[in-house]
């Protein structure tokens, strides 16, 4: 479903600073399966992820997502295809303050053009089904980090998309609520969700809930996922 | 070299559209040379990147294009005082050799540039650079043409000396000038009326006719050409003289004057816009097979069609009004 064809992706190309994050990685990844990406810091595990997910282009290669080739599309349909395709769970959350639990998680519903209300009403369901409704109206910052977290995921999933991609999901929680996260991923799973994880962290790579595991490093796929 | 401020404008404009056309020439060629979607090489997605940046540069330059026709009209107008003889733009523009082939590039150069715009326009909608390769052509066809608009221009404003002894626009457009049908008799004034209109409702009606029904895009735009041209004729020969009210004046120029409300910027935006709108729906015909732009060309044909057909219509009832309006009786004279 996701179809990598010899990545490669170098920031400040032709400068000293040089620096190549991918280099040349092919990969296949299933539609309705959980994959990590694993490998140290540095191995391009997040750059792999904001490939994948359109946030940044690649600097060589080509990536097909649903048999279509993404990564030569012009940026109004690339931004499409993020609002509509994928659900981002970032590693620091990045919530913004000030503004109530439920208005983040509304925020990448807005420029589809979809009423306020049926926005709402969505994402209160979600708050719902993640057992964080009465944080609905709280704001951000006077939430736990295992709140947060489940906010991030509300938010991820607003526009019900078919991917969710999560970095380093479980960087800021404690085994507890790791475990806690990993099990609300079985449930998307479970409900068709695909699903792409970048952690270094065993609670996800040796989680059940993970089908397949990719070695990184050094920018280079590191022997046979498992 | 007269330091007028639109003078200014105008030469300096056209050096930053030359340098901006010549950067995007270079990559115009690579384009037209190594263009390959189906490749995922780092020259490919470095292309697709510069894509957009060479759209928007030629894009910003043509639209400096439309604008410096009238731009460079309105100059020869406002200029007309500094020359002996000179009465409006006809008499500026005839102060060198270098005055009317200026204007006339210009003139192609404005209807060639916004059919690009347009043909831009589609090319971005789709989501595959549909027309990457094509308007890339097309731009570099164009690019001898603005450097030659430039240098025309360039030595227009450079040779121009206000001590130049110029003609009218009362001889240079008189009737001995223009033998037109409203100078030979009551029959003729009446049949180039006959041509202009017959031409005008033909053309608006295949324009809605091809907003109605989808079918007739390339009769539109050839009578869209054909309107242009008869509209043109019909300016110099009866619209003026009605205008002016003066049976043996063809100025096309004065109209764009004060006295006359400027009456003609809105007479030749509104032919313009309608001919540049009218050709590009038969112009992006042969586009409809491609994929990406089945679904969404069909109706953005019927938009311009009905714009331009629109356009079409307000120029005509431009014209009319001031033809009814006019003290001037010019059939039985």
């Amino acid at each position: 479903m996701i179809e990598l064809k010899d990545i490669r992706k170098v920031f400040n190309s032709g400068k000293p600073n040089e620096f190549s994050a991918v280099q040349g990685i092919s990969l296949s990844i299933e539609a309705r399966k959980a994959t990590v990406l694993k490998g140290p810091s540095g191995s391009g595990k997040t750059t792999l992820l904001s490939l994948i997910g359109c946030m940044a282009r690649p600097t060589a290669g080509r990536i097909r997502l649903f048999d279509r080739e993404i990564t030569s599309l012009p940026e109004r349909f690339l931004t499409d295809i993020r609002r509509k395709t994928f659900g981002f769970i970032f590693q620091h959350f990045n919530l913004i303050k000030g503004i109530t639990a439920l208005e983040n998680a509304m925020l990448p519903a807005y420029p589809l053009g979809e009423k306020s209300s049926s926005i709402r009403k969505r994402a209160l369901n979600l708050f719902e089904l993640f057992n964080i409704a009465p944080k609905a109206y709280s704001r951000v910052e006077w939430l736990s980090g295992g709140e947060a977290q489940r906010v991030t995921i509300v938010r991820a999933l607003v526009n019900n998309p078919s991917v969710i991609i999560a970095d380093e999901p479980t960087a800021h929680l404690d085994t507890k609520l790791s475990l806690e996260f990993m099990g609300i991923l079985a449930k998307l799973k479970e409900d068709g969700k695909t699903l792409l994880l970048a952690s270094h962290d065993p609670v996800v790579y040796e989680s059940a809930v993970v089908d397949r595991v990719v070695n990184l490093r050094d920018g280079r796929i590191d022997g046979a996922g498992q | 070299m007269i330091f007028h401020p639109t003078v200014m404008a105008l030469f300096v404009g056209s050096l930053l559209v030359t340098f901006m056309i010549l950067y995007s020439a270079s990559y115009a060629l690579l384009i037209l040379r190594k263009w390959d979607l189906q490749s995922g090489s780092e020259l490919q997605l470095n292309l697709e990147r510069k894509t957009y940046l060479i759209s928007t540069l030629i894009a910003y330059a043509f639209g400096f294009e439309l604008l410096s026709f009238f731009l460079y009209v309105f100059t020869a107008d406002q200029m007309h005082t500094f020359f002996v003889g000179a009465m409006c733009a006809a008499g500026s523009l005839y102060a060198n050799d270098y005055g009317y082939p200026t204007l006339i590039v210009k003139l192609v150069n404005f209807l060639l540039a916004g059919t690009w715009l347009i043909l831009n326009y589609v090319d971005n909608r789709g989501y595959d650079y549909p027309l990457m390769k094509t308007k890339c052509f097309f731009f570099l066809l164009l690019v001898p043409l603005i450097l030659l608009e430039t240098f025309l221009q360039a030595s227009y404003f450079l040779r121009i000396s206000p001590n130049i002894i110029t003609s009218c626009c009362g001889t240079l457009f008189s009737a001995d000038t223009f033998a037109l049908p409203t100078d030979t008799g009551f029959l003729s004034s009446i049949r180039a009326k006959a041509a202009f209109y017959v031409t005008l409702l033909l053309t608006v009606g295949t324009g809605f006719f091809f907003f109605l029904k989808g079918k007739g895009a390339y009769l539109f735009s050839a009578v869209s050409a054909l309107a242009f041209a008869v509209s043109v004729v019909a300016i110099f020969s009866f619209i003026s003289s009605y205008i002016y009210e003066l049976p043996t004046h063809h100025c096309p120029f004065c109209v764009l004057q004060k006295e006359y409300g400027y009456i003609g910027y809105l007479i030749y935006v509104t032919l313009l816009g309608a001919t540049i709108l009218g050709l590009s729906v038969g112009l992006l015909m042969p586009f409809r097979k491609i994929g990406s732009l089945s679904e969404i060309l069909p109706s953005f044909q019927r938009k311009l069609a009905v714009t331009s057909s629109a356009l079409f219509l307000v120029f005509t009832a431009i014209v009319t009004v001031r033809i009814l309006l006019s003290d001037l009786i010019l059939e039985g004279y």
